[in-house]
């Protein structure tokens, strides 16, 4: 295991030593994504004071405040740029550099994130936690953080990176296809975005709607973490979440394998 | 060690009709045309031998080399080297060869080249002991040291071309395959170079294929040449037997003062010659005459024209091997018509 660990993590420091050149890339989407939250705070607080305050789907205000800080986060820590990691790549025709090394290649790919995310969430998710809880506090007059909600929540996390990295990988490999992927992303994106929950939280979906969206492995990408953080699941629904976000990323593992064996054969590396 | 055995390649290609229109029937409807980059290449390479693979730009060379190192998949054919075939289980199979495209560095972009370094020897696997005793090689002959401590981003192409050739030599391949690897490099690097290419051939075996344009790391390196044009093999033998089979060429230079009498006409029926048989250049005081020394024995034509013209100084030259190369590619070039 030390051993397997060892020959990856140098794809993890090459991947946070990119980071700390193009650091302002990495600041930019961090702010970026806080304005976004405070624009959409408004935006609900606004919402929630035209409907007369109270509770809106069972979300109190103090609720969708966590909920838009933290599925953003989230749903930035479990963000996956594989595919464009790959069809850039393929354009440019540097995967064949990937292709001569001795290592899995998905596995190679993964780990050239895994730095980015460790960062991500030293700089971005512990900080939101204390202010989330913070705010939290100050609004109730309750301490409401709950270790074991948090400690669930980071193994959701887990098991959503891995699912939103097959995901994305599966994307990836797209591109041995049609070899220009950029529309193909942008689509998935926003798709994701709607799909996920991070843009409006899933419990405020027409019923059929939202339980077929809740099945689907988008939603494990940051829903479910962060219904299971606010507490919003009874034990036997949380246990039953992530087993669910289990399955998907086992089943998606195996899916992204069986993608790259045909789309292996099909890649025309070009240039050069 | 290397089998290549009816290698073929085609390439799937949109093609789009030139502007606008073009471009929007493209998308709707995309015309598509194959490309045949490698069509039925066979060779053999044994253990420990250096071999040029060489060939016109476009002849499907890189192609080739893609698919020995396991990155393409060929359309049909197969390659085996040292009884593997790369696609098969590739991760097992790139550790034992090196390869370095010349146009592209395999190197980590941001990291220093030395840590680098380390990357590759974790990877790889290689113990500490092997590792250094061949970073201590690699530095002598290829002079690293100067610019080891740089990120490789910031290195200059001959710089970048050493740290290349030293991170595919690293692990002490069996094979390794060099795509141009003296690409637009100075005399100093290419030598440092080549000499790294022939010590590591020398000491470990190690078998080598190249490709290149420059015909000098041909003469210096290769035993042996595989020669292919437009995806298919024109030449496969030694160089000495390339010389022999078609340098039939000699060139004979006149120094005159009256050069302009005698015409390419005027040798070509006194001699009774083909015109791919003899051609004649001329220049202010001088000309040159290149023909077949087959048909015509040198002393005959030195004879013939002197008999023709007063000359003040001759000298004779041989075939150089750059000069049938280049008529080998010419000649591909023209069958084609
Ligand atoms: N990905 C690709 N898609 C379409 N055609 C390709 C692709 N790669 C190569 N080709 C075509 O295949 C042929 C052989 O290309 P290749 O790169 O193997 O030539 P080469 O012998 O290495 O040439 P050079 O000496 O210029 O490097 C060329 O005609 C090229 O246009
Ligand atoms: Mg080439």
């Amino acid at each position: 295991m030390s051993k397997i660990l060892k020959r990856y993590v140098p794809f993890m420091q090459a991947g946070v030593q990119s980071l700390i050149i193009y650091r302002m890339n990495f600041i930019g989407f961090v702010i970026g994504g806080l304005i976004y939250c405070f624009v959409m705070f408004y935006l609900w607080k606004a919402v929630f004071e035209s409907s007369g305050g109270g509770e809106f789907f069972g979300f109190s205000m103090a609720d969708m405040v966590v909920y838009l800080f933290l599925s953003n986060t989230t749903t930035q820590l479990t963000y996956s740029s594989v595919s464009t990691t790959i069809g850039e790549e393929i354009r440019d025709g540097s995967i064949s550099m990937r292709l001569l090394k001795p290592v899995n290649t998905d596995l190679s790919y993964m780990f050239s994130e895994l730095g980015e995310v460790m960062i991500k969430v030293a700089v971005l998710l512990l900080p939101i936690i204390i202010g989330l809880e913070i705010y939290r506090f100050r609004t109730t007059g309750v301490i409401m953080f709950n270790a074991v909600n948090f400690i669930l929540y980071l193994l959701s996390v887990v098991l959503a990176y891995i699912i939103s990295f097959r995901v994305n990988l599966c994307f990836g490999f797209i591109a041995f296809y049609v070899k220009n992927l950029w529309g193909i992303n942008i689509l998935k994106n926003s798709l994701i975005g709607f799909l996920s929950g991070s843009l409006i939280p899933l419990a405020f979906m027409p019923s059929t709607l939202r339980v077929c969206l809740e099945y689907m492995p988008f939603a494990s990408m940051a829903y479910t973490p962060v219904m299971i953080y606010m507490g919003k699941y009874e034990v036997n629904e949380m246990l039953f979440r992530l087993g669910l976000q289990a399955v998907w990323a086992v089943l998606l593992y195996g899916f992204s394998k069986l993608i790259w064996l045909g789309a292996i054969k099909k890649l025309s590396v070009q240039g050069g | 060690m290397i089998y290549a055995e009816h290698l073929r390649k085609e390439f799937k290609k949109t093609v789009k009709d030139p502007g606008l229109k073009g471009s929007f029937k493209a998308l709707f409807n995309p015309k598509k045309e194959i490309v045949v980059a490698a069509d039925d290449i066979t060779f053999h390479v044994p253990e420990g031998e250096i071999l040029g693979f060489i060939g016109p730009n476009g002849a499907g060379k890189s192609t080739v080399i893609k698919m020995l190192t396991g990155i393409l998949t060929p359309t049909s054919g197969e390659c085996r080297i040292n009884g593997k075939i790369p696609t098969n289980d590739r991760k097992k199979y790139v550790k034992e060869i090196g390869a370095v495209f010349g146009q592209r560095t395999q190197l980590w972009w941001d990291l220093p080249l030395q840590e680098t370094y380390h990357v590759l020897k974790e990877i790889y696997e290689v113990d500490d002991y092997k590792f250094k005793k061949r970073m201590d090689f690699l530095n002598e002959v290829l002079e690293l040291e100067k610019f080891i401590k740089s990120p490789v981003r910031t290195l200059s192409l001959g710089q970048r071309m050493r740290a290349d050739i030293a991170a595919s030599m690293l692990h002490s391949p069996k094979v390794l395959f060099l795509d141009e690897p003296t690409i637009g490099l100075d005399v100093v690097v290419k030598d440092n170079i080549r000499q790294a290419i022939m010590k590591i051939n020398k000491e470990e075996k190690t078998t080598v294929v190249l490709t290149t344009h420059d015909i000098s790391d041909i003469e210096l390196l290769c035993d042996r040449i595989v020669m292919i044009d437009k995806g298919k093999n024109v030449y496969d033998g030694s160089l000495h037997k390339l010389r022999e089979n078609y340098g039939q060429t000699r060139e004979l230079v006149f120094e005159t003062d009256n050069s302009s009498k005698l015409t390419e006409e005027q040798f070509r029926k006194g001699l009774n010659l083909k015109k791919s048989d003899l051609v004649v250049e001329r220049e202010q005081n001088s000309f040159k005459v290149k023909f077949n020394s087959k048909k015509i024995p040198v002393g005959e034509m030195l004879g013939y024209t002197l008999s023709l013209t007063k000359v003040k100084d001759i000298s004779v030259k041989d075939a150089d091997i750059e000069e049938i190369i280049r008529s080998l590619y010419r000649q591909g070039g023209a069958s084609d018509e």
